[in-house]
């Protein structure tokens, strides 16, 4: 779910450039050359999922996993998914250069909320499945504070785009419903067989790598 | 526009000759000029504009269509949603619901806008080698970071879209049928989460080898660029267009299609 170019005004395009650089500014503070192909590879995948098309009814929707990236990453995820929106402007052409600003505020910003949602996790008891239901819930996040700020974009642009918003803010209910199975299974299912990948992991055990 | 983006970028013409800082720059101008447009006949201008750029690129016409195909399912429903929502007085109602031409209008401007925008960034990065529209970028000062991880995304995206494909095949011979259900869902999470464990297994044996070479967080190139007299004049030809059209929409001679908060 992005804008396209050509909707949103000049004010609200140039907030989400400048919005775009602060975040950018402080989740790469402090990043190691060691991290830029960890980063690469995450944005990559993401852009890759963003392909598959899961059927619904007589349509199709496309994943999104802006939170799952945040799951994975941590505070990195911003840059990743800036990533991701940059490459898909220039080789797409469309979603799109203009509006690269706002594209990345809007996912990356799900992205950062759905790894605040994730960490908390650590706070509640729930044994096995806590990995399903806070990958469940940090996916949904993702996808709902897209959803907000899109709609609170179209909005600040006039007041015609009202019901716009509204329908967008609609169409990502499937989308959130959708992200939140897939990305809790997910998490789950990399609790199970490769934990280190996932962010905010505390070690347990005698051994302590790094 | 493909994801090989670069693919007809050694096709000869006065667009491919261009430095490429000189056209992300001046393409760029026009690109951010024609998203701020608010009148339909000037945004058709602009449209036209971007059509003879990409005209002169010699890129083949099925190569852009790719992407124009995006614009009209993007923006299609533009055209339903925004006539029958625009605040205001109505022209007439249809089947019950109240239409405005204002709204109308509006759907126009955007679509028009879109392709035109569509077009030109097809026109810069379709006639340049990736790579180096990237390291033109670079120097143009986007933070070297920055610029080295989307090249390393950019070469990881066909990898991971070729390992996709295997497993798709692998889980397709299995038996696995995509559908609307819980099954399919928690499938695709594990078929996501196999996915990120073998990229990332990937890289790390990918960047212990750019480590054992010695890379130390930079990329050296050899590519060198130089701006000639016939860059500035392309760039400025450009640039006066745009200007051009930029104050034509500003002046008002046309009736802009938007009345926002502003």
């Amino acid at each position: 779910m992005h804008i396209a170019d050509g909707i949103l005004s000049a004010p609200v395009l140039a907030a989400g450039f400048g919005g775009t650089a602060i975040l950018a500014a402080v989740t790469l503070r402090k990043m190691g050359h060691e991290e830029i192909p960890k980063v690469s590879v995450m944005s990559a995948v993401f852009f890759v999922v963003n392909l598959i098309h899961i059927p619904i009814g007589p349509t199709s929707i496309h994943f999104i996993m802006n939170g799952l990236v945040g799951v994975i990453l941590g505070k990195r995820a911003f840059s990743a998914i800036m990533l991701g929106v940059i490459l898909q402007a220039f080789l797409f052409g469309f979603g799109g250069v203009t509006v690269i600003g706002v594209n990345c505020v809007m996912l990356g910003g799900g992205a950062l909320i759905a790894y605040f949602i994730w960490q908390l996790r650590h706070r509640f008891p729930l044994g096995d499945r806590v990995e399903m239901i806070f990958g469940a819930l940090a996916g949904a996040a993702g996808i709902f504070v897209s959803g907000v700020i899109l709609a609170l974009a179209l909005f600040l642009t006039g007041e015609e785009f009202l019901a716009t918003a509204e329908y967008a803010l609609a169409a990502h209910v499937p989308a959130l419903i959708i992200e939140a199975i897939v990305v809790g299974a997910c998490a789950s299912f990399l609790k199970k067989t490769k934990p280190d990948l996932l962010s905010g992991q505390v070690q347990k055990g005698i051994l302590k790598t790094s | 526009m493909s994801l090989e983006i670069d693919r007809f970028s050694h096709v000869e013409s006065s667009i491919q000759r261009w430095d490429p800082r000189i056209k992300i720059l001046s393409l760029g101008f026009f690109i951010f000029v024609a998203a701020l447009l608010k009148t339909i006949p000037v945004a058709v201008v602009s449209l036209l504009i971007a059509i003879i750029i990409i005209k002169i690129t010699n890129i083949p016409f099925h190569f852009v269509a790719n992407s124009i195909k995006w614009v009209i399912i993007f923006l299609a429903p533009f055209f339903l949603i925004l006539p029958f929502s625009y605040p205001g007085e109505a022209a007439f109602h249809f089947i019950g619901l109240p239409f405005a031409w204002e709204g109308f209008r509006l759907a126009i401007v955007i679509f028009t806008k879109a392709l035109a925008i569509v077009l030109a960034t097809d026109a810069i990065f379709g006639s340049s080698r990736f790579d180096i529209s990237m390291i033109a970028m670079q120097r143009l000062k986007c933070p070297r970071v920055i610029v080295q991880m989307v090249l390393f995304t950019y070469r990881y995206i066909f990898v991971f879209i070729d390992e996709v494909k295997r497993m798709e095949k692998a889980m397709r011979s299995k038996g696995f049928v995509m559908k609307a259900n819980m099954n399919t869902l928690r499938t695709m999470g594990n078929f996501v989460g196999t996915l990120l464990i073998r990229s990332f297994e990937r890289t790390e044996r990918v960047y212990s080898a750019m480590l054992s070479k010695g890379y130390q967080g930079d990329l050296h190139t050899l590519v060198t660029f130089e701006a000639q007299g016939k860059d500035f004049v392309k760039a400025g030809l450009i640039i006066l267009l745009t200007i051009a059209v930029l104050v034509t929409d500003m002046i008002r001679i046309f009736h802009p299609a938007t009345q926002g908060w502003y």
